[in-house]
């Protein structure tokens, strides 16, 4: 069908709910989650040999022979892109054993999760528009059921209308766009529409990409375009939040990159500097508006608009050292926000409160969870001794091997705001606590504690020993064979 | 016979209404039929291009992509359709402006 470790986790996807309905009322939770964490190891096990594959032969190309096929190109990108996915993923369910209570509707919960998470690996692997936007509504359409998936509670379902309206919006606006490439090339292959595409500059080309901008730039937040991400980050159960803040928004941004510098190379030039305003733009706005939020979720989400901004600050650049950032900041960030929000989310779950005001003094009952809340929000600002600070040095010194320096120094002041509201919730956590509430709060449970650890770890051992993280990203980063200035 | 400047017209068009209803329309089932009508004009775009892109001939790529793009339209409003529900059963009623209750 389709590479061995995507057919293994389409498996184990289809049979999960008959396992969580199967298992003893007592502990459906745990043991759909048991098995969605066997599910992503195997897929794990699968990239492994796959990548050693791809890293001694090139890009493999999967054209069907079966009944159930696509188009499929591997190459390094997409095993780098896939193996943040299944390891934020794997934290994820491990930390929803114990945070999704127990009901009838718990299987559900882990089969739309692996939906998911096998909608995402499908993006990275296809290897031309129509599987790609096939695998892409995949991935949207659980991830507006799992905003909603605590139905009692009005924010959710709120947030996940407006997610869905906006979100389906901007797969047809995509959509729209994929049927004019087809019109202009009649194929639709990334190689195909790079060969078409070489010396035209046809206006129909333009209109095409500014569809296909808007339409996969409304899932990446892009700044005119971000209105729903601070509703449906911060209603969304935590570990969704996790894996969206961390992961779906990172997989629109490599959208964007493999068109633009896959497909639409004739017309890049005047597409960067837009780019290059846009970033600049996503990060302020992201910046400055989270320093106004009194929710800590809320707050979290503006930041990942802001980190967009970063993310965005590499495609502007368009040389090899600024896509090497890029996706080194998309990996630090699904690592660095993955912790912060499962953090917020053990906070959230033994207090019942989510305004910061209420979480004066909660490091002294938690200590285990805030150290790690404030790893993860110190390396977020991009300070030294964590991984934060390894990819935005790498955009940074990006921005000042090309024109782009006041993009550079945009990206300095922009982490120095962040700074403003990062550390205010550090400091707020560590005062003495003043309310009754605080004093009846224990440490997160043990099932949750483990995969934020984990996570904070990585944080740690990526900011110290940077160098086997840099060495794949700049592999990956070479699945574009267009780029100019290579450092 | 009409040319594919006709079908190019109607189907930016058919896109165009379907901006204007999620714009403009109030109520969450309209929302939804906006959304079907922006994958409804991409998807009589790729029957035009298809038919148009040899003289005698149809390309069975874009018409394989509208079935599958049909399949996924229809997964779309269905949860759309639930969110719709849960929406009413949480406000009474389906209009949109009387729940913005979520700070901007």
């Amino acid at each position: 069908m389709f590479t061995l470790p995507l057919d293994i986790l389409l498996i184990f996807t289809a049979v999960s709910p008959v396992v969580g309905w199967a298992a003893p009322k007592l502990y459906r939770s745990k043991i759909a989650g048991a098995f969605s964490a066997i599910a992503l190891s195997a897929t794990g096990i699968a990239l492994y040999s796959l990548y050693q594959d791809v890293s001694t032969n090139g890009a493999i190309y999967v054209t069907g022979n079966s009944l159930i096929a696509g188009y499929l190109k591997v190459d390094m990108l997409s095993i780098f892109m896939v193996s943040i996915f299944l390891g934020l993923g794997l934290a994820a369910t491990i930390y929803s054993m114990e945070y999704v209570e127990n009901s009838a509707r718990s299987p559900i919960y882990y089969t739309l999760l692996l939906t998911m998470i096998s909608g995402m690996v499908g993006i990275v692997f296809s290897g031309d528009l129509f599987t790609l936007f096939v695998f892409w509504e995949l991935m949207s359409v659980s991830t507006y059921a799992l905003v909603a998936f605590f139905r009692e509670k009005w924010e959710s379902v709120e947030a996940s209308l407006k997610y869905l309206i906006l979100g389906a919006a901007g797969s047809a606006t995509a959509l729209l766009g994929i049927s004019l490439l087809y019109g202009l090339a009649g194929t639709l292959s990334f190689e195909g529409l790079a060969t078409a595409f070489t010396a035209t500059t046809n206006p129909w080309l333009y209109i095409a990409s500014i569809f296909i901008f808007v339409g996969f730039g409304v899932k990446a937040a892009i700044v005119p375009l971000h209105t729903w991400l601070p509703d449906a980050h911060s209603s969304a159960p935590s570990t969704i939040s996790a894996l969206l803040s961390g992961i779906v928004i990172g997989t629109g941004i490599f959208v964007i990159a493999r068109a633009f510098f896959s497909a639409f190379t004739s017309i890049q030039q005047q597409w960067l500097p837009i780019i290059a305003v846009l970033s600049f733009l996503t990060m302020f706005l992201g910046n400055i508006t989270a320093l106004l939020q009194t929710d800590l979720k809320r707050m979290l989400a503006y930041s990942s608009i802001a980190q967009v901004g970063y993310m965005l600050v590499g495609i502007a650049v368009g040389t090899q050292t600024g896509l090497t950032g890029t996706f080194l900041q998309f990996f630090n960030h699904a690592l660095m926000k993955g912790a912060a929000f499962l953090c917020a989310g053990a906070i959230i779950y033994r207090l019942g409160a989510r305004e910061l005001k209420d979480m004066v003094g909660v490091g002294r009952k938690m200590p285990i969870t805030v150290v790690v809340f404030s790893i993860s929000l110190l390396a977020l600002i991009g300070l030294p001794p964590f991984n934060g600070f390894i990819s935005e040095l790498t955009l940074v010194t990006s921005t000042f091997q090309t024109n782009l320096a006041w993009l550079g120094f945009g990206l300095i002041l922009s982490s120095v705001i962040s700074a403003g509201y990062y550390l205010r919730i550090i400091l707020t956590m560590i005062q003495i606590p003043v309310s009754e509430k605080i004093e009846k709060v224990k440490e997160t449970p043990l099932l949750m504690l483990i995969p934020i650890v984990a996570l904070a770890v990585l944080i740690v051992f990526f900011g110290i020993y940077p160098d086997p993280l840099v060495k794949f990203a700049q592999h990956a980063v070479t699945a574009f064979p267009s780029l100019g200035g290579a450092s | 016979m009409i040319d594919l400047t006709g079908y190019l017209v109607f189907s930016f068009g058919l896109f165009s209404i379907g901006l204007y209803c999620l714009a403009t329309k109030r109520n969450m089932l309209r929302l939804v039929l906006g959304i079907e009508l922006l994958i409804n004009a991409a998807n009589i775009n790729f029957i035009a291009l298809a038919a148009f892109a040899m003289p005698g001939f149809v390309d069975p790529l874009g018409n394989a992509f509208v079935c599958i793009s049909i399949g996924l339209a229809a997964a779309v409003t269905a949860v759309a359709l639930g969110v719709v529900v849960l929406a009413y059963r949480h406000y009474g009623t389906l209009d949109v402006t009387e729940l913005r209750r979520l700070r901007g």
